[in-house]
């Protein structure tokens, strides 16, 4: 069952997402909407995405599954059917909030157009990959496709590798942000004007809403010192700006940054007797400032080699330099401060129980409060029951 | 017309990226974002006229106020009296040595939604720890995970999480306006970067809790699921030796029917009619020939050509598009001039660009587009808006330094 203690206690949703707008979902249901997610009799296609629990995929094992549908209320319907369109019918009628892929489950059985004329209040939240017009409307972009056609892989990867595209659903995380929002804003409006309303939200463009490194690269290279160009070229863990790289140390790597004050990373070079030239008067001169700044990177890469990565870590915080131990995941799952701050919850798949992420924000007034997970169709007769189908057992 | 946030108020001390990109999206929906900022703080990426501190700052208003001097302060505690919201991304306690945290500030406005988007939240052993997005990526796993194996850690050049963060805190603004409208009350809420970001290997973590398994670096490989080919592959009709002047195309079969498709259009070769490529599992397993196969097929062709021959077959495939590619030659972004000049010119710097609001809304469009603002530039409007204080003592004010 969804919670009903969140911000956003209240509030029907009825999830028709896909990969492209699903985590939008999961955060509104992790807020405590009740987000009822329809699926066909034989499970929602996502539950066969991996990780699976114990390495079996057999429609409820997902963890892929239990992460992106988190609290969510499933519903088993068959929307070819004249009672399971008129059930889905239903269940737009009870809703605040509709959530929509172009083409995705259940979409083709429901009149979303007049539902708004008979729902004035009602509003529908549509993702698709590019929006509903261009030439490439009707393009197929999985998450590798649209990082690319978005502007996200051109810059990641190494001269020796080929463009890469971020681990996991990074790409599709952040149109499913945009959706959140969308529909949030949209129920904002409602609240004041009782007016609902159609809103659409392009892949193509949430993605290239959120890279500040390729934009202006283009639009302000000449006001950038080490812009070479309108394309930046990927080069490894080498930040745009050239403030941020990962450098090997002994047993690990670390990110090392000479912001937000370089004075501090230099005073402890000096410290550790690895400074070298640094203090040179040559390195005043103004037109030194480059290679000077390649100096000092060379140099804090020598000291950091020889460095424990765990050490060298700590003792960069307690000295406010902002570096980051490149954590595997097993010690991400061990992390202290997630620990302390209780942040993972319990995920009950089936009859396994294990944990894992929780809500990204402590809301003083309205906890977040993941709801359980659910089988293929678990919560169906509820949703019978609540839609007034007669037939609910 | 109306935008959806037309007459919220939100008062934004955030600085960089994280907390400016949240305030950056509900300016563009409506709302009045009041930018606060100060001459002695407007350096380097907090500049005005740097092109970092343009991108992030649109459709705000500018008040200067150098919070270090305690006489701004009387000026702000009566601004936070009148916000809707008030959002800063400091470390904790920042705000409250101004004079405005959150007990202090809901005494008398109970109902503000008071958000804080710390490195690590309130509270852990952590909690004191600098970071910006890097350090995030890199302490959440990101970072090592996306790369390629048995190689050094890669992960992402730009700041991911930044913007997943402000996109996090426009939700949670969102969100708390709705239980407000519910309960009548504000409250605080409490971002942590760092939980935004392992958020992000959320399945990878749920894989290692339930099974033990520690997830790796595939490249462009899918980690769990079976599909292929799925990566990026060179073309023809590089300008230069340049590395960014490569081209690339993304193909991404995720079914064995688009994989058939693809076989076709690459005229059956005879490397690809090999049995134990019919199942994605065969290709998997096969997937240093698969690749040099296709690559081979793509290195000969232009990135665009392979794009919309592979979807007009039903293969899912995209050229892997630069800042060049998509400011000049994206069909799509064109369509919307996604990609924008402001007409109204910075005193500084000239000419400015947006992008725009990637959210369509058909009833209250969200249209404008205001240029970032120098400080102060907007004191006595904000102030009359907000205070009702008369443009001869924001003046006053200016001339004696406490809004500057």
């Amino acid at each position: 069952m969804a919670t009903t203690e969140g911000a956003l206690a209240g509030v029907h949703i009825l999830d028709l997402t896909d990969e492209r707008g699903i985590y939008g979902a999961k955060l509104l249901a992790d807020l405590g909407a009740d987000v009822v997610r329809p699926e066909p009799p034989g499970g929602d296609p996502l539950r066969q995405r991996g990780p699976h629990r114990q390495g079996v995929a057999d429609g409820s094992t997902s963890l892929w599954h239990a992460f992106f549908a988190s609290s969510r209320r499933f519903f088993a319907v068959d929307p070819t059917t004249p009672e399971g369109a008129e059930q889905l019918r239903r269940l737009v009628e009870r809703s605040d909030i509709v959530l929509t892929c172009d083409g995705s489950f259940g979409t083709a059985a429901v009149d979303l157009d007049t539902a708004r004329k008979q729902q004035p209040e009602l509003v529908v939240v549509d993702t698709s990959s590019f929006g509903p017009n261009g030439p490439w409307r009707d393009y197929l972009a999985p998450d590798l496709v649209a990082g690319a056609l978005g502007g996200a892989c051109a810059t990641t990867g190494d001269v020796d590798t080929t463009p890469l595209k971020a681990f996991g659903e990074l790409n599709f995380m952040v149109s499913g942000a945009y959706v959140a929002i969308a529909a949030l804003g949209a129920l904002y409006n409602v609240r004041q004007t009782e007016s609902g309303q159609q809103v659409d939200v392009p892949v193509h463009e949430c993605i290239a809403s959120c890279l500040e490194h390729v934009f202006m690269w283009t639009w302000y290279g000449d006001d950038l010192a080490h812009a070479e160009g309108p394309s930046l070229p990927r080069r490894g863990s080498l930040h745009w700006s050239n403030a941020y790289v990962v450098m090997q140390a002994v047993s690990g790597s670390i990110m090392v940054t000479p912001a937000p004050d370089p004075q501090a990373l230099i005073l402890w070079l000096v410290q550790e007797e690895a400074h070298e030239d640094l203090l040179d008067e040559k390195w005043l001169e103004p037109e030194n400032l480059l290679a000077y700044t390649e100096r000092l990177m060379q140099l804090v890469r020598d000291w950091v080699a020889k460095q424990d990565v765990e050490e060298l870590f700590f003792e960069a915080q307690s000295r406010h330099c902002p570096f980051g131990w490149v954590l595997p995941i097993e010690k991400v799952a061990l992390n202290p401060q997630l620990e302390a701050r209780q942040w993972w919850v319990p995920y009950r798949a089936g009859t396994v129980e294990t944990r894992g992420p929780g809500a990204p924000y402590r809301f003083t007034e309205t906890p977040c409060s993941l709801g359980s997970y659910g089988e293929p169709g678990a919560d169906s007769a509820a949703i019978l029951a609540d839609i007034g189908w007669e037939d609910a057992s | 017309m109306s935008r959806p946030l037309d007459g919220i108020r939100i008062l934004d001390f955030t600085h960089v990226l994280a907390g400016p990109f949240a305030t950056r999206v509900l300016g563009d929906m409506g709302a009045d974002v009041v930018k606060v900022n100060s001459a002695t703080r407007a350096e380097g990426a907090n500049s005005a006229a740097h092109p970092y501190y343009i991108m992030w700052n649109r459709n705000k208003r500018a008040l200067a106020l150098d919070m270090s001097n305690e006489a701004t302060h009387p000026i702000c505690q009566r601004l936070c009296q009148r916000a809707d919201v008030i959002i800063d991304n400091f470390s904790v306690g920042v705000l409250d040595r101004w004079g405005i945290g959150y007990e202090t500030v809901s005494a008398t406005n109970p109902a503000v939604i008071y958000v804080q988007m710390s490195g690590m939240g309130e509270g852990g052993p952590w909690s004191d720890f600098i970071t910006y997005a890097p350090t995030i990526h890199a302490l959440a796993g990101l970072t090592h995970l996306t790369g390629v194996p048995g190689r050094e850690d890669i992960g992402l050049g730009f700041s991911y999480n930044d913007h997943q963060v402000g996109l996090h805190g426009a939700v949670v603004i969102l969100a708390a306006l709705e239980a407000r409208q519910r309960t009548g009350r504000g409250q605080r809420v409490d971002v942590s970067q760092f939980e935004v970001g392992t958020n992000f290997a959320g399945p990878s973590l749920l894989d290692y809790f339930a099974n033990g398994r520690a997830a790796r670096p595939t490249g462009n490989r899918l980690p769990y699921d079976d599909a292929a080919p799925h990566d990026c592959y060179p073309c023809a009709g590089a300008s230069s030796d340049a590395i960014e002047d490569e081209r690339w195309v993304a193909i991404a079969c995720m079914t064995d029917a688009q994989w058939q498709a693809l076989r076709k259009l690459m005229g059956d070769p005879t490397w690809a009619a090999e049995p134990a490529f019919d199942t994605a599992k065969g290709r998997v397993d096969g997937l240093e020939r698969l690749n040099a196969g296709v690559a081979d097929w793509t290195s000969k062709l232009d990135a665009s050509d392979v794009m919309t021959k592979c979807q007009r077959a039903g293969v899912p495939a995209g050229v892997v598009q630069t800042g060049a590619d998509l400011a000049e030659h994206d069909p799509q972004l064109a369509l919307t001039d996604f990609l924008h000049a402001i007409e109204d010119p910075h005193p500084t710097i000239g000419s400015t660009y947006a992008d725009r609001l990637p959210i369509h809304f058909h009833g209250t469009p969200c249209e404008e587009y205001v240029r970032s603002r120098e400080v102060g530039e907007d004191n006595a409007a904000v102030l009359k808006d907000w205070l009702d204080m008369p443009e001869e003592e924001v003046r006053r004010n200016e001339e004696d330094g406490t809004l500057t």
